[in-house]
């Protein structure tokens, strides 16, 4: 491939992944004077044209997708408090999330995010509030959540059981929904032998095995390596566009851009506000 | 019934794997038959059925504490309470069983001139008991260290108790001793019908408040409400 095909190929995949056409000139003219001025093979300096313009579109973000209608709400939590002894951890907080939206909890350590969710989740109670939710729950914890002594096909099972699924049936869903996270599952390792990223990917496709309508996630993300994180959050996103509706409980920020909804629950903060550019923008 | 039956099998894969710990499991109440086998065989006896006791009760305490992170979420999978403690308590009644029975070879080898199926029965109602004790005691105490201590306490209260005693009848594996009495000692028939109703009423008791407890800590909680998809 000479320069100039390379040059076109690699402008095509940047249009594909929907960079905004102003960066997408920018940086093929960048590209082309880089090779014009150094020389040399652009498939060896740059690497096949769609791996580098899905690097660029990764690091410069993609733009919106048109903004669909909201759909109708899958869980609305309203005026949950919570106090542990003296202390209250959550004061009147309240979210709503409607399906194909993905809406983040933030907030400093200690300030209630899990405790929210697990609300959410119908694990604890609140002192004051109720949280209505629209279809089947699922449900990822922040840590736990899977036997030590069982194989990851043994716990496809034994949720799909859960949900009345016949075994060959779950094993299927569960390594179906492992492979969206770049994971194939593998049918004679023990749990224990797992690494914390891999156990993690584990947790997480048990959540989604059954196609839940809305979906709990508590920084799930742990030990990710990055690729998996990409793969996360695009999972995610698929999840979305398929109407579900999502919270996660995150601290990393940069992620922001691409929720719906952010509820903050930092002591001063106690506020949900628009997930802003990047995705979405839909609160 | 199948997802109590998926709930046993996983209770039993997971035990199976841990050879360690099955390996402890059948030292322990080998070594509480052998401590004194050179003295009189009936001490042995009751030993042993303490031990397998001790050792069914432990596995089920680590089971259902290693368990309670996965429960809430299989909750919210479909499965109902009972699927989980019943689910939990049959696998460990089989893994009981599986135990047991090598030490009723060993005895039916080792020791002669005893109701044999007296020493199965005591066998039976160690089991009967054990498992439903340790997930209570699994389920009421969150931390395996206490839980540990606490059995350990009641398996010493258990050992040292005059079993003559008013008070020995309160404790749950009094049944087996009062069995295992008339399986050795050829006493007379009260002893297997005393031993019986005590087992079965300790097992029947312990399944009750197992399932209160689990109901309590997996009940569907008042403020969330759901509403099926529209």
């Amino acid at each position: 491939m000479n320069p100039d095909e390379w040059l076109r190929a690699f402008a095509a995949e940047l249009h594909h992944r929907r960079v905004r056409p102003d960066d997408a000139r920018h940086v093929v003219a960048e590209a082309a004077t880089h090779l014009r001025d150094g020389g040399g093979d652009p498939a060896v300096v740059f690497g096949p044209p769609g791996r580098y313009a899905a690097a660029i579109a990764e690091s410069i973000g993609a733009p919106p997708p048109a903004p669909a209608a909201p759909g109708p709400v899958r869980l609305q939590a309203r005026g949950i408090t919570k106090r542990y002894g003296r202390r209250t951890v959550l004061r009147d907080a309240g979210l709503t999330v409607r399906a194909g939206q993905i809406a983040a909890i933030v907030g400093a350590n200690g300030c209630g995010k899990s405790t929210f969710l697990r609300i959410c989740a119908g694990l604890i109670s609140p002192d004051e509030g109720e949280v209505t939710v629209t279809g089947r729950l699922g449900y990822c914890p922040q840590q736990g959540g899977t036997s030590d002594f069982l194989l990851p096909d043994e716990h496809f099972v034994l949720v799909g059981t859960g949900q009345g699924l016949a075994r060959g049936q779950a094993r299927r869903a569960g390594r179906a929904a492992a492979r969206q996270l770049g994971w194939d599952a593998p049918g004679d390792v023990l749990t224990r032998h797992l690494s914390g990223g891999t156990r993690q990917k584990l947790n997480l496709t048990m959540s989604t095995l059954a196609e839940p309508d809305v979906l709990l996630l508590d920084e799930p993300y742990q030990g990710f390596d990055r690729g998996t994180y990409v793969d996360f959050w695009e999972q995610l996103g698929r999840l979305r566009d398929a109407g579900r509706a999502i919270v996660v409980v995150t601290h990393l920020l940069n992620q922001l851009d691409r929720v719906d909804a952010v509820l903050d629950l930092t002591p001063a903060g106690g506020t949900v506000r628009d997930g802003g550019a990047g995705w979405g923008g839909r609160a | 019934m199948n997802r109590m039956v998926t709930v046993a099998e996983m209770t039993l894969r997971e035990l199976l794997r841990r050879r360690g710990v099955l390996a402890l499991m059948l030292l322990l109440p080998l070594t509480f038959y052998l401590i004194r086998r050179d003295a009189y065989v009936g001490q042995s006896v009751r030993s042993l059925l303490l031990g397998i006791s001790w050792a069914v009760s432990t596995a089920a305490l680590f089971a259902t504490s290693a368990a309670r992170e996965l429960e809430p979420r299989l909750r919210l999978a479909g499965y109902r309470p009972h699927h989980l403690y019943l689910g939990r308590m049959f696998g460990l009644w089989v893994a009981g069983l599986v135990i047991a029975l090598p030490f009723f070879l060993l005895i039916a080898f080792d020791a002669p001139d005893l109701r044999y199926g007296g020493v199965a029965v005591a066998m039976l109602c160690c089991v009967a008991v054990a498992a439903p004790l340790g997930i209570l005691i699994g389920a009421l105490l969150p931390r395996e260290l206490e839980g540990t201590l606490l059995l350990l306490t009641i398996v010493t209260v258990q050992m040292l108790i005059d079993p003559a005693g008013a008070g020995a009848k309160l404790t749950p594996f009094w049944s087996s001793r009062e069995i295992a009495t008339w399986a050795v000692d050829h006493t007379d028939d009260g002893y297997l019908a005393r031993g019986s109703l005590h087992g079965l009423a300790v097992t029947v008791g312990m399944v009750v408040v197992v399932a209160a407890v689990f109901s309590l800590r997996l009940r569907r909680r008042r403020h969330l409400r759901h509403l099926p998809l529209g």
